[in-house]
């Protein structure tokens, strides 16, 4: 059991990959839910031009979302 | 024919064990969910069964991988396979009974190591291999959930904080359709595979398959798929209750956070060839989404609890599993050990559940 089985390199990319995606998808599905909620309102008001920024912003997020599910399955189905 | 009666037994002690696995890490996917309420606890159960049972047939690469690196390959035999399965099924039991969530793997590690030991000592033992694949991973997993998912609640409380709380919620419980999801499939994938190499490393040893092209047979991805998705129905709501409920109360983005962000650590370890225990990683999620908010909104003494669970998970499964193979050494090397220990095993779990049932104080999906 010593230090040098550890390989820390790995260890290091493990911890910021693993930081990145966790945080990514919590900013992500939350930028989701606010683009959606506050386009909705903004629709509501008729302010046009601020809802579509929502809507915009939900679009991305949901994007970027999707896209970590995606690649979430695609690390289980080629492992 | 003494040889075929050890298969047989080393075969359905496996198929328990994926049983056991299924009921036991069931929690892991789903508790939070059940908790927010984003889904019915039979659905819920139901979603992670049928998620389980399909992840098992997406790959069948971790089944080659079991015990490779950590027990010495010539150590092992079906005797030694049987009583690490002992082991791991008796950890799993005691730790469902007390309902705390500990890592199946980690239970089959240990007690392979320690049957490996009694039948064959230290040499049989990498140390090193013990060290990387699973001492540091269960010190990491925990640590690194709950800082991501505390970080991860925070962000999600600064951009959804002033919104109404109704539609935010609703979201929430629709997104941990998906993060729950992800988690049963990882979790199929993963486990059900290897009780799939340990069935497939018992027919390589008794001489049915040939050690040189390492093949699944078909019958055993479909008997591994079904015993741990059928054990997955059964649920283990003991456990499923610790995680949702008893270490902090949660709100539905708190559950996300856990469990999404938990995901999500999960999938990057694997791509990155650093398998998490899932067990670990969404227990210190919820530990790390309750203590981001307020540090007292987390019971301490259940998570205390938890992590001495997982502390005594390699040691206590490797002393059960020496003592199966010192018991079952000393009918011979045949069919007879095997066969009394399970037996024995059989009885007193019928016996204790049997009186459980007629105590009629069993968890259920409705209590």
């Amino acid at each position: 059991m010593t230090a040098a089985a550890i390989d820390w390199g790995q260890l290091f990319e493990l911890v910021w990959a693993g930081a990145l995606a966790g945080v990514g998808v919590a900013v992500a599905f939350a930028a989701l839910i606010l683009g959606a909620t506050r386009a909705a309102d903004h629709r509501r008001a008729e302010r046009g031009r601020v809802a579509s920024a929502y809507i915009v912003l939900g679009a991305v997020a949901a994007f970027a979302f999707a896209g970590s599910v995606v690649f979430g399955v695609w690390v289980i189905v080629s492992k | 024919m003494s040889s075929d009666v050890v298969l047989v037994i080393v075969v359905a002690t496996a198929l328990a064990f994926d049983f056991t696995n299924g009921f036991h890490d069931t929690a892991n996917a789903i508790a939070t969910s059940v908790s927010t309420r984003a889904m019915s606890p039979r659905f819920a159960v139901l979603l992670s069964a049928v998620l389980n049972f399909a992840g098992a047939f997406i790959s069948l690469e971790v089944a080659a991988t079991v015990g490779q690196g950590i027990v010495e390959s010539d150590a092992v035999t079906t005797t030694v396979v049987f009583a690490g399965l002992v082991g791991a099924i008796a950890w799993n039991l005691a730790t469902w009974y007390f309902g705390l969530p500990s890592s199946s793997s980690h239970a089959l590690i240990g007690g392979l190591v320690g049957a490996a030991f009694a039948a064959s000592g230290a040499s049989a033992i990498q140390g090193d291999g013990l060290v990387e694949k699973v001492i540091l991973p269960g010190i990491v997993a925990p640590i690194l959930a709950f800082t991501v998912a505390g970080i991860a609640i925070l962000v999600a409380y600064r951009i959804v904080g002033r919104l109404r709380p109704g539609p935010v919620n609703r979201a929430y419980r629709l997104g941990q359709l998906v993060s729950g999801s992800m988690f049963s499939l990882a979790h199929g994938t993963n486990d059900a595979q290897k009780t799939m190499g340990i069935i497939t490393l018992a027919l390589i040893a008794h001489g049915d398959l040939s050690s040189t092209n390492f093949e699944v047979p078909t019958w055993v991805v479909v008997s591994s798929a079904a015993a741990i998705a059928l054990g997955t129905y059964t649920g283990g709501w003991r456990i499923i209750r610790t995680v949702g409920s008893r270490i902090i109360k949660m709100d539905p983005a708190q559950g996300f956070s856990a469990q999404g962000s938990g995901a999500a650590v999960v999938l990057a370890a694997t791509h990155l060839g650093y398998p998490l225990s899932t067990t670990h990683v969404i227990s210190g999620g919820v530990m790390g989404a309750g203590a981001a908010t307020r540090l007292s909104a987390v019971r301490w003494g259940v998570a205390g609890n938890i992590a001495i669970a997982w502390v005594l998970t390699l040691p206590a499964a490797a002393l059960i599993g020496a003592l199966a193979y010192g018991f079952s050494s000393i009918f011979g090397s045949g069919a007879l050990g095997p066969l009394v220990v399970s037996l024995s095993i059989l009885g007193v779990t019928l016996a204790f559940f049997g009186r459980r049932v007629a105590r009629g104080q069993v968890l259920t999906a409705d209590a």
